[in-house]
């Protein structure tokens, strides 16, 4: 059964918080048969939807973890990813889009597109993702899925067609109607298991022979075939399907369905959607580029017998070991085969094989282009490429964003120090966005990621599933210091204390960069500096942009040109010219005008539209710049950049300021030079630290 | 950025007999469909914002994404037109002085914006000396509407900017050059601009300016790509 490519589909399900995902799926795989009850997410029973496969997940009713789970239906292979609606597990998110081909975007009837629907629009915009889009919730009060449908036009930009129109609408909601096939679709037995097809009832028949309208005229844009077909009246449905599908693909048309998970209503029509107009793997373009040709992009063929060409994109821990998550791009796999990571260049043997499902698993003995996998025993880092050896490719590296925001971590026995480190290792290879490193200076381990809650689960992840008890300091602003204008330096490090002397003379100058966060540029002519040398003072300089000297947060955007120096036959050495470099670095530094950058985050508050000029003061006061603000219906949205520093603990005022109603997302946006009065303020700071011996 | 007043298009209002929109007037910028009005009308908001006003963009019809990329598409075109060392700066002060008041899904009231505009001077201290206004369907818009507008604009003594899909009447009606009957709207309309395309190029004319019964003749020649004055 569906072993052709076509009949395979791999997609993700993604949208804001609470929009439903998770309850979703948990109906896809009863209704594929995957599982054989029904959950709910925070669910009264205990157990928890199946795709909230971690405690903290299910005791929280949000999904941090995506976890793949494979499905049939009606004949086509399904890998769903349930993603994070928390925009501080984005990396989640931008992993599960890189290796789908298209998605199904969760909208709520009542709340329709809010700020993380935005973002996570945005991120599907950068990976090409084709989607459909699931209007859920239309059993509650104050649904309004036609609002919804033109928030899905204006804000986000979509071509959203309706595909079907509800029967009924909160309480009252029963059923949809299908536009292709002008039937009415109810959902009956225990869970809404049986699919009947029904007349349309006379009160909805207008509405849906006037949207249907609507629907052919968007998709005869994709097809003259149906266009000539509406001329002739001859349309047929899979004239509509095929012109639907061609929009969809080149993600000119978002089709649009309504249902309650929930309530079992509309669950079916969508997963036939996803079958109809979502792509298959060998139907979107896949990049990798050549390691032998100068990292020259090549396109991945999606055919079995080719050369395998696989992604390692998820990493968990298991009772039976590291189970890594792949994706296969090219070629095929089964066990027993070779695989060759294209990092380390080291071979591995591929030993268990699984189709995941879940936090439960299927072995399985072969595996092909098109397929998301599970495999045992391998040592790799999230994000690895793995061949079979006869190509040299890596697949393009993914966007990860630098952390903005870290905290001290003390465990609380020597018990807990193996543990917490071994937590540590674990997540630095999980998520490229967490970091970890032990100060060297104050022996603290520090931990860094993409925002409170991000690092707040990861403690607590230490705490459950390794048993480490951990102490965290206050969540601090990872801030940075650049310099603002070039500064020349000519320093001469010379010492003559017995034994053999140093000497090292480099002059040149530092200044902005534009590109990346340091440059070093070698324009020493007629070896005045031997080129041996030469490395030594690029590392000299490296080392002091770890610490700035402001106020010892690492140094970016200089670029450093050396063009003069002078050595000694005899007392030159590496170490000198370390050590010189590192004395010219001082020497210009307070001259380059160093100032400190902090993050800024692009923030956005939804409120009901009486609140706006509260929430504004909120984060004017928080030196937010207020960039627009949307009212739309009886909400309003305003977006601001603030300083990350001053985000800290902003739900509970905006709590009490909106009485509870209103909500706001925020991601790194920029780094941005602090005013003078705070940059006074974290300069004394650190002295005082300095003084104690703690900076 | 000084090199943009030479080129601006509110170089129309240029001249010995003229002087700019002023303070509690109204403007407005009509052309046909499709000619670029919002693009030009984004140029006279940069034109208000360098010369160091704060402004609000009022939209009735695209949100605050779209219209912040719109800027951002057509300042780049200026930085790549005009050159500019200090750009980063530049940008920032487009940033720091323009708030985009989006309403979508027909939220607009009259009401609504002005206590919007209110929210932003009494909690963020931010009063505008513009303000650009998109988005409104001038066929079916009443006087009351401009009435109101008048009034926002004359209570923060600020310029506002519209722009207006030409009607065919309307277009005949202007040929020669004379201000023009439109809804009985045009009499809130202190300075009326044309945008307006012919074989040999996009042009820019003054219909009417405050109640000046001789405009000048003179028609500006606009960039089809930027809107910017060539001639």
């Amino acid at each position: 059964m569906a072993d052709d490519i076509q009949n395979v589909r791999n997609i993700g399900i993604s949208a804001h918080i609470d929009a439903g995902k998770t309850t979703l799926t948990e109906r896809i795989l009863y209704y594929t048969k995957r599982i054989f009850a029904v959950h709910e997410v925070k669910g009264k029973d205990g157990v928890g939807a199946k795709m909230d496969s971690m405690d903290l997940e299910k005791e929280r009713g949000i999904t941090i973890s995506s976890a793949a789970t494979y499905c049939e239906w009606k004949g086509y292979k399904v890998n769903i990813i349930d993603t994070p609606g928390h925009v501080d597990f984005t990396i989640e998110v931008e992993r599960a889009l890189r290796v789908l081909d298209g998605s199904i975007m969760v909208l709520c009837a009542v709340g329709g597109v809010q700020s993380q629907s935005i973002t996570v629009d945005r991120q599907m915009n950068r990976y090409k993702v084709p989607r459909v889009a699931l209007i859920n919730k239309c059993d509650r009060a104050g649904a309004n899925p036609y609002r919804v449908v033109d928030q899905l036009r204006h804000r986000l930009n979509h071509n959203a067609v309706l595909m079907q129109i509800p029967i009924g609408l909160e309480k009252d909601f029963s059923g949809v109607i299908d536009l292709v096939s002008m039937k009415a679709i109810y959902f009956e037995g225990l869970f809404g298991e049986e699919v009947k097809p029904g007349e349309i009832p006379p009160p909805f028949l207008d509405e849906a022979v006037a949207k249907r309208e609507e629907m052919l005229e968007a998709a005869a844009m994709f097809s003259d075939e149906l266009m000539e077909a509406i001329f002739s009246d001859t349309v047929k449905e899979a004239l509509i399907h095929e012109a639907v599908r061609k929009g969809t693909l080149s993600r000119q048309l978002t089709p649009v369905f309504m249902g309650s998970a929930y309530k079992n209503i509309g669950v079916q029509p969508v997963l036939d959607g996803v079958m109809y107009y979502l792509p298959a793997p060998n139907e979107v373009e896949i990049a990798a580029v050549d390691m032998d040709r100068k990292e020259k992009e090549v396109t991945l063929s999606s055919r079995p017998d080719d050369p395998l060409v696989c992604l390692a994109f998820k990493l968990e821990v298991t009772p039976y070991g590291q189970l890594t998550y792949l994706r296969i791009y090219q070629g095929a796999i089964k066990k027993g085969d070779d695989l060759v990571n294209t990092r380390t260049r080291k071979k591995i043997k591929v030993g268990r094989l699984v189709r995941m499902h879940a936090d439960e698993m299927e072995d399985i003995s072969k595996a092909r282009a098109g397929d998301i996998v599970g495999l045992f025993g391998v040592d790799c880092f999230s994000g690895d490429t793995f061949t079979d050896g006869r190509l040299n490719v890596s697949m393009s590296s993914m966007f990860v964003p630098e952390p903005v925001i870290f905290l001290t971590l003390s465990p609380e026995d020597n018990q807990s120090s193996v543990k917490m480190g071994k937590a540590l290792n674990r997540f630095t290879r999980e998520d490229p966005t967490f970091r970890s490193h032990v100060d060297r200076e104050s022996g603290e381990t520090i931990i860094s990621g993409m925002g409170e809650l991000h690092l707040e689960i990861y403690v607590e992840r230490m705490k459950r599933e390794f048993g480490a008890a951990v102490s965290t300091g206050m969540p601090q602003v990872a801030y940075r210091e650049t310099i603002a204008r070039r500064a020349e330096f000519n320093y001469t490090h010379k010492k003559q204390t017995g034994g053999a002397g140093q000497y090292g003379r480099v002059a040149g100058y530092l200044e902005p960069s534009d590109e990346g966060t340091y440059e070093f540029i070698n324009q020493v002519k007629g070896g005045a500096i031997p080129t041996e040398f030469i490395p030594a003072i690029d590392k000299g300089f490296q080392s002091c942009l770890k610490k700035g000297l402001l106020i010892g947060f690492p140094v970016t955007r200089v670029k450093v040109t050396v063009n003069d120096g002078n050595s000694h036959p005899v007392d030159s050495s590496e170490r000198a010219f370390v050590q010189a470099a590192v004395g010219a670095f001082k020497q210009a530094y307070f001259k380059a005008g160093p100032v400190i950058m902090e993050p800024v985050m692009k923030v956005s508050v939804e409120s009901p539209s009486e609140f706006q000029g509260n929430v504004m003061a909120s984060l004017n006061k928080r030196r937010g710049l207020i960039m627009s603000s949307a009212e739309d219906g009886v909400f309003t949205t305003v977006e601001a950049e603030v300083p990350l520093a001053e985000m800290f603990g902003y739900a509970t005022p905006l709590r009490s300021l909106t009485q509870g109603k209103a909500e706001f997302t925020m991601e790194f946006s920029r780094y941005a030079k602090v005013p003078e009065s705070i940059e006074e303020e974290l300069k004394l700071k650190y002295k005082d630290r300095a003084k104690r011996g703690t900076a | 950025m000084k090199d943009f007043f030479k080129v601006s298009p509110l170089k129309i209002l240029e001249g010995p007999a003229h002087k700019g929109l002023g303070k509690g007037n109204l403007g407005v910028l009509m052309a046909g469909a499709g000619l670029g009005k919002t693009s030009c009308l984004i140029d006279i908001a940069l034109d208000r914002l360098f010369r160091g006003g704060k402004l609000v963009h009022v939209s009735l019809k695209d949100p605050p994404e779209k219209i912040t990329s719109y800027y951002n598409v057509i300042f780049s075109d200026l930085v790549t037109v005009l050159g500019a060392e200090n750009e980063h700066e530049v940008r920032d002060l487009i940033e720091r002085n323009r708030i985009i008041l989006a309403y979508l899904n027909e939220s607009f009231d009259l009401a609504r914006l002005r206590e919007n505009l209110n929210n932003l001077a009494n909690e963020i201290d931010f009063v505008p000396e513009s303000l650009i206004v998109d988005g409104i369907d001038f066929a079916q818009a009443k006087p009351e509407l401009f009435e109101g507008f008048k009034r926002i604009a004359e209570d923060l003594q600020a310029e506002a900017w519209f722009s207006a899909l030409t009607h065919q009447p309307l277009a005949e009606a202007d040929e020669g050059g004379t201000s023009v009957a439109w809804n009985g709207v045009d009499a809130f309309f202190s300075v009326i601009i044309r945008l307006y395309s012919t074989e040999s190029g996009v042009f820019l004319k003054l219909v009417k300016h405050h109640d000046s019964e001789q405009i000048s003749e003179a028609v500006l020649r606009l960039d089809p790509d930027n809107f910017l004055v060539i001639g």
